[in-house]
């Protein structure tokens, strides 16, 4: 009895119910945007041009058992991940190494800011002249993608450490590498979570804007792209003019970004448990 | 009492604790021996000032006249106290207290006008001994800084305040003193000599098909460009200035909306449990997978292109606010209500600027994603900017001209972001100040 009640108050509380009807109303209204043209003889702008939310539903169900959606899936999956893990074995190291090391610091730090203001996506041609494969070009500009904010939120914070931690290390005889594993690495544990996760959300941008422009790595190349990865889905819907497989696509671009920064997340709190709220 | 007495008793009062034995031996020889009668009044308040006292045995109450701000108008003297200190203080000719004795009383008295004469002389001794007045009288007789603040000062500092064209040059000069420059040369020579000599040098395989360092800077600064772009071709200020417009108009679009959006978002509860889960939810579709929507929504090359550069900053604008509103602490509000602000009293002096810090950092993202899906946007579609020229660049093998507008697109982007962040340390002189004080 009390535990119904409570499972009630926990599926009903207001802030939930809010957020229901909010969505719900949003998509009614996209969906009566939608079939203005039909329904009422004229198209609303804008949402007008889009597909109806219904029949993306539907677009998505004939989807399902498609190996080729799920392909895609897999493929840009793969390409978030290479390129996220490099920048992860790459820009955590430097980053470190350059709040420890102040020659290095100097050295390096204004050359990587001068290359920081360029955004990945530019570096998308060069990067397909450069590397030997698409897919490794692809990567390469995922990786690019991550590596400066790591790096940045690294750096950041080894750098906002109280140097009074460092002295009091000091003073009562720790090593560098004391220094090191005792103070920095888990002072900047927080930001490092925090620009991994960031880092992901841009890596799933940057995926899809790469598959799209360097048109899908092409390595599978059966129906329609179907190794192409969801940006090349996407793109590959738009050209062959099936609009509720673009919505379709977006959506499930947007879970995969949703579900990988949430491991991240998880993944991190695990990491700081200190700072985990009570 | 003598001159060894008179040194040793100076020496224990707080203001000339520091003096060097040849000063004191002076300042002694301008002291007078006095001693009193319990119930006698030393001053009273409005008397001439023309001396300064120090107790050496006894105790003397000293009860400062209202009106003049003390938190402790009363105070018990002892030993080694000092008082009677009017005497120093510029524009002051009266006693501000009076002064009585509790017992019999010992103490010595040194003529202010004397006294002040004599660290002339040495106006770096009379300068700490005079800040040690101010200290005492603003500690021990609690009186506010203004009185405290009114005791003289002997070196002739210059208080010209640096003008920003002189502090500018000591910056310069400390920073080229400094080992950063010469690191930071040496890292660029680095990037830049690893850039010619794989390509152009050594020709590795795979960098050899790359555009060297020295046909990138040839084809840039040349009058008349192979591939067509340089900085004396106008086309090349036309693709610039489109981008650059494109931003202008999408960051302004993102800022006038995702502003008040995000102050909204953070201060009404109702109408965050409303919007907020449509925003999440829309929030991580990446921009770029909105490319072929927007062409769909809208009809011709612009548009598609300044709503995704738009949609990108938005976020990055709104969001940051409503952290920012959120930081605020709830007892600002309160306190403002208890004093009877109303809701738009509170939300424009507490919300707005309490949320300026966020929102600025909210702006600054929002100017770097909106670069980054501006480029996006005009290499997929769209006519003209940057982008457009990398993209273009490629599928027609111009290879030098990728280099050149990747570097402009370096450049303008930076600049960017640095004018948002001036505006932003601009807006916000506490929080720079905050800052450079090691406040977090």
């Amino acid at each position: 009895m009390n535990a119904t009640k409570r499972f009630r108050k926990a599926l009903f509380n207001r802030s939930k119910l809010r957020a229901v009807i909010a969505i719900f109303v949003f998509l009614v209204l996209w969906e009566i945007g939608s079939r203005s043209k039909d329904w009422f003889g004229f198209a609303v702008p804008w949402i007008g041009h889009i597909p109806a939310p219904t029949a993306v539903v539907v677009a998505w169900y004939g989807l399902i058992g498609d190996p080729g959606y799920w392909q895609s899936w897999y493929m840009s999956t793969l390409r978030v991940l290479a390129g996220f893990f490099a920048a992860m074995v790459v820009g955590i190291p430097l980053g470190l190494f350059m709040a420890v090391n102040k020659t290095f610091n100097g050295l390096a730090f204004p050359s990587f800011e001068i290359l920081r203001p360029i955004p990945p996506l530019a570096w998308v041609p060069a990067s397909i002249i450069f590397w030997p494969s698409q897919e490794l070009s692809i990567a390469f500009v995922t990786f690019l993608g991550a590596f400066f904010t790591i790096v940045i939120n690294v750096l950041g914070g080894a750098k906002s450490i109280d140097p009074r931690y460092f002295q009091s290390a000091q003073s009562m005889g720790s090593s560098q590498w004391d220094v090191f594993r005792r103070v920095v690495l888990p002072a900047t544990l927080p930001s490092i979570v925090v620009g991994s996760a960031v880092g992901m959300g841009i890596t799933w941008e940057v995926v899809v804007a790469a598959e799209m422009i360097s048109g899908g790595g092409g390595s599978g190349g059966s129906g329609g792209g179907s190794g192409g990865g969801l940006g090349f889905f996407i793109w590959n819907s738009y050209v062959g003019g099936s609009y509720e497989q673009i919505v379709v696509g977006m959506i499930s671009i947007g879970i995969a970004g949703f579900i990988s920064s949430e491991l991240l997340r998880k993944l991190g709190s695990y990491l700081t448990p200190w700072l985990r709220k009570r | 009492m003598d001159q060894n007495q008179t040194v040793a008793l100076l020496k224990r009062s707080m203001p000339f604790q520091t003096v060097p034995g040849e000063m004191l031996d002076a300042i002694a020889k301008l002291a007078r021996y006095e001693s009193y009668a319990r119930g006698d009044v030393i001053y009273h308040q409005g008397d001439f000032a023309d001396d300064v006292y120090i107790v050496s045995s006894g105790t003397v109450q000293h009860t400062l006249g209202i009106g003049f701000q003390a938190t402790h108008p009363e105070k018990i003297l002892h030993s080694g106290d000092v008082f009677g200190w009017a005497a120093v203080l510029d524009n002051q000719r009266s006693r501000l207290a009076k002064t009585v004795c509790m017992e019999r009383t010992e103490l010595i008295r040194i003529n202010g006008e004397e006294l002040i004469n004599l660290f002339r002389a040495s106006p770096e001794t009379g300068d700490i001994v005079m800040s040690r007045f101010a200290t005492m009288i603003n500690k021990e007789y609690t009186l506010p800084e203004e009185v405290a603040g009114h005791v003289p000062h002997f070196t002739q500092v210059p208080v010209t305040m640096a003008t920003g064209l002189t502090l500018t040059m000591f910056r310069l000069s400390q920073w080229l003193k400094s080992p950063k420059p010469y690191l930071m040369f040496t890292g660029f020579g680095i990037l830049l000599a690893t850039w010619y000599f794989t390509v152009e040098v050594w020709k590795l395989p795979r960098f050899a098909d790359m555009p060297g360092l020295t046909v990138v800077m040839k084809e840039w600064f040349s009058k008349d460009p192979v591939y067509g772009l340089s900085i004396y071709t106008p086309e090349y200020y036309q693709h610039i200035w489109v981008s650059v417009r494109r931003i202008l108009i999408a960051f302004f679009l993102a800022t006038v909306l995702g502003v008040p959006l995000g102050l909204f978002l953070g201060w009404s509860k109702t109408f965050r449990e409303y919007v907020f889960p449509v925003f999440e939810t829309l929030r991580p579709i990446p921009i770029l997978a909105w490319v072929p929507l927007a062409i769909l929504m809208f009809q011709g090359s612009e548009t598609p292109v300044i709503f995704l550069t738009f949609l990108a900053s938005f976020y990055a604008t709104a969001l940051n606010t409503m952290l920012g509103v959120e930081t605020i602490d709830e007892s600002y509000s309160r306190a403002a209500a208890c004093l009877g602000a109303s809701k738009w009293q509170t939300f424009k002096e507490v919300i707005v600027p309490g949320a300026m810090p966020f929102m600025f950092t909210g702006l600054q993202i929002s100017i770097g994603v909106a670069w980054f899906s501006l480029v996006a946007g005009e290499m997929v579609s769209g006519e003209f900017g940057l982008g457009y020229v990398i993209n273009t660049s490629y599928t027609m093998v111009r290879y030098p001209t990728i280099v050149i507008g990747m570097i402009t697109l370096g450049i303008v982007g930076y600049t960017s972001s640095a004018l948002v962040r001036m505006a932003g340390d601009y807006m916000m002189q506490w929080r720079v100040r905050e800052l450079a004080l090691g406040g977090r």
